[in-house]
C-alpha cells in the first residue's frame, strides 16, 4: 500500500492538489482524494509502469483497495 | 531545439511521408517511423541518419496488435515529444459499389490504429510530464466532395474530429492536437487518377497546381514546434487554396 500511496501523492504533487486525510483501502480516489479524470489517467500511467497492469483496462476503479486488488492480481 | 525530441511518424517511406521525415531530420529531431516495410528510400535516409533514424517494422492494418507492440518498442521511460499520423489508406470508389472488407481495412489503418497509438502517445506524455504535439495528416476531401472518395473522406473527417476532441480533453495538460488538411500532391496515392481528373482537381485550387509536399512538410515542423505552443484544435489547410 505504501508504494501506491507515493504514487498516489505524486501525482496530486504533479497537479497541486494535496490530500491530508488517512489513506484506507476505502478511501476514494475521486470523492476523498479528489482526483478527476484526467489526474485518475495519470495514476493509471504511473501504476502501469510500476506494477505493469493497466488497473482501468476492465472497468471502473473507485477505491485505494480497488487499485491494491487489481496490483495483486 | 534545447533537447533533441523523439517523434513518432507513421508512413514514413514514400511520397509525403519520406517528405515528412526528411524534413524532419534535417530541422534535428530523433525520429521513430512505424512501416509495414523497408523500401530503399527508407533504407538511404537511415543509412544518412544512422543515429537519429529509426524505422520499426509494423502493418497498421494489426490494431488488435498495436499496443503490445507499442510497448515493446517505445519504454516508457524514453519521452515522445510528438506524434504524426500519416500513414493512411485510399479505398476509393463510388458508393454503390462499397465493400465492406475494404471499408473494414481502411477504417483500422486510417482511423483505428491512429486512435490506438494516439492513447499511447498520450500515456507516454503524462508519464513524463511532456507538453506534446499530436498532428493528424487529413485530406481535402473532407472539405470539398469528390467523386470516388466518399468513404475515405470520411475516415480523415473522423480524424479531424478525434484531433479537434483530444486538443480539448488533454489541453489542461499542455498537449497539443491539430488536424494538417493537406491538398492533393503528386504522390502514388493519387496516381490512380487520370490526367483529366488530375487537371480537374487542380483547377480547384487557387494556385492551381498540386500542394507541395515541402510546404506540408514545413507545417508538420511548425506545428511540432513550440513555436505553435498556441495553435491547438485546428484543421490547418496546406492545399493550394481549394476553392
Amino acid at each position: 500500500m505504501d508504494k501506491i500511496i507515493s504514487i498516489i501523492n505524486k501525482v496530486l504533487e504533479n497537479n497541486d492538489k494535496s490530500y491530508d486525510g488517512i489513506f484506507t483501502e476505502a478511501t476514494s480516489l475521486r470523492n476523498d482524494i479528489g482526483f478527476d479524470s484526467l489526474d485518475l489517467a495519470e495514476l493509471t500511467v504511473n501504476i502501469e509502469e510500476e506494477y505493469g497492469v493497466d488497473i482501468f483496462e476492465d472497468g471502473f476503479v473507485e477505491t485505494v483497495g480497488d487499485i491494491m486488488t487489481k496490483t495483486s492480481n | 531545439m534545447d533537447i533533441v525530441k523523439n517523434i513518432i511518424l507513421t508512413g514514413g517511406s514514400k511520397g509525403l511521408g519520406l517528405e515528412i521525415a526528411t524534413y524532419l531530420l534535417n530541422s534535428g529531431y530523433r525520429l521513430h517511423v512505424i512501416n509495414r516495410s523497408m523500401p530503399k528510400e527508407l533504407e538511404q535516409l537511415q543509412k544518412k541518419h544512422s543515429d537519429k533514424l529509426f524505422v520499426h517494422l509494423f502493418d497498421l492494418e494489426n490494431a488488435a496488435e498495436l499496443l503490445g507492440f507499442l510497448k515493446t518498442k517505445f519504454p516508457a521511460s524514453e519521452p515522445i515529444h510528438g506524434f504524426v499520423n500519416n500513414a493512411a489508406l485510399a479505398y476509393d470508389d463510388i458508393v454503390t459499389n462499397l465493400n465492406l472488407e475494404s471499408l473494414e481495412k481502411m477504417y483500422r489503418v486510417n482511423v483505428f490504429t491512429p486512435m490506438i497509438l494516439t492513447k499511447f502517445v498520450l500515456r507516454n506524455m503524462l508519464y513524463n510530464k511532456i507538453s506534446g504535439s499530436i498532428i493528424h495528416i487529413s485530406s481535402i476531401s473532407v472539405h470539398t466532395g469528390y467523386k470516388g472518395l466518399s468513404m475515405y473522406a470520411s475516415t480523415k473527417g473522423a480524424l479531424e474530429a478525434f484531433s479537434k476532441n483530444t486538443a480539448r480533453e488533454w489541453g489542461q495538460r499542455g498537449i497539443r492536437s491539430n488536424a494538417l488538411v493537406a491538398g492533393f500532391m503528386e504522390t502514388e496515392m493519387s496516381g490512380t487518377l487520370s490526367d483529366d481528373q488530375r487537371n480537374r482537381i487542380f483547377n480547384r485550387t487557387s494556385l492551381k497546381k498540386p500542394t507541395s509536399k515541402e510546404s506540408v512538410a514545413a507545417m508538420v515542423e511548425f506545428l511540432l514546434n513550440e513555436k505553435a505552443a498556441s495553435v491547438t484544435g485546428q484543421n490547418i489547410f496546406v492545399d493550394n487554396g481549394t476553392i
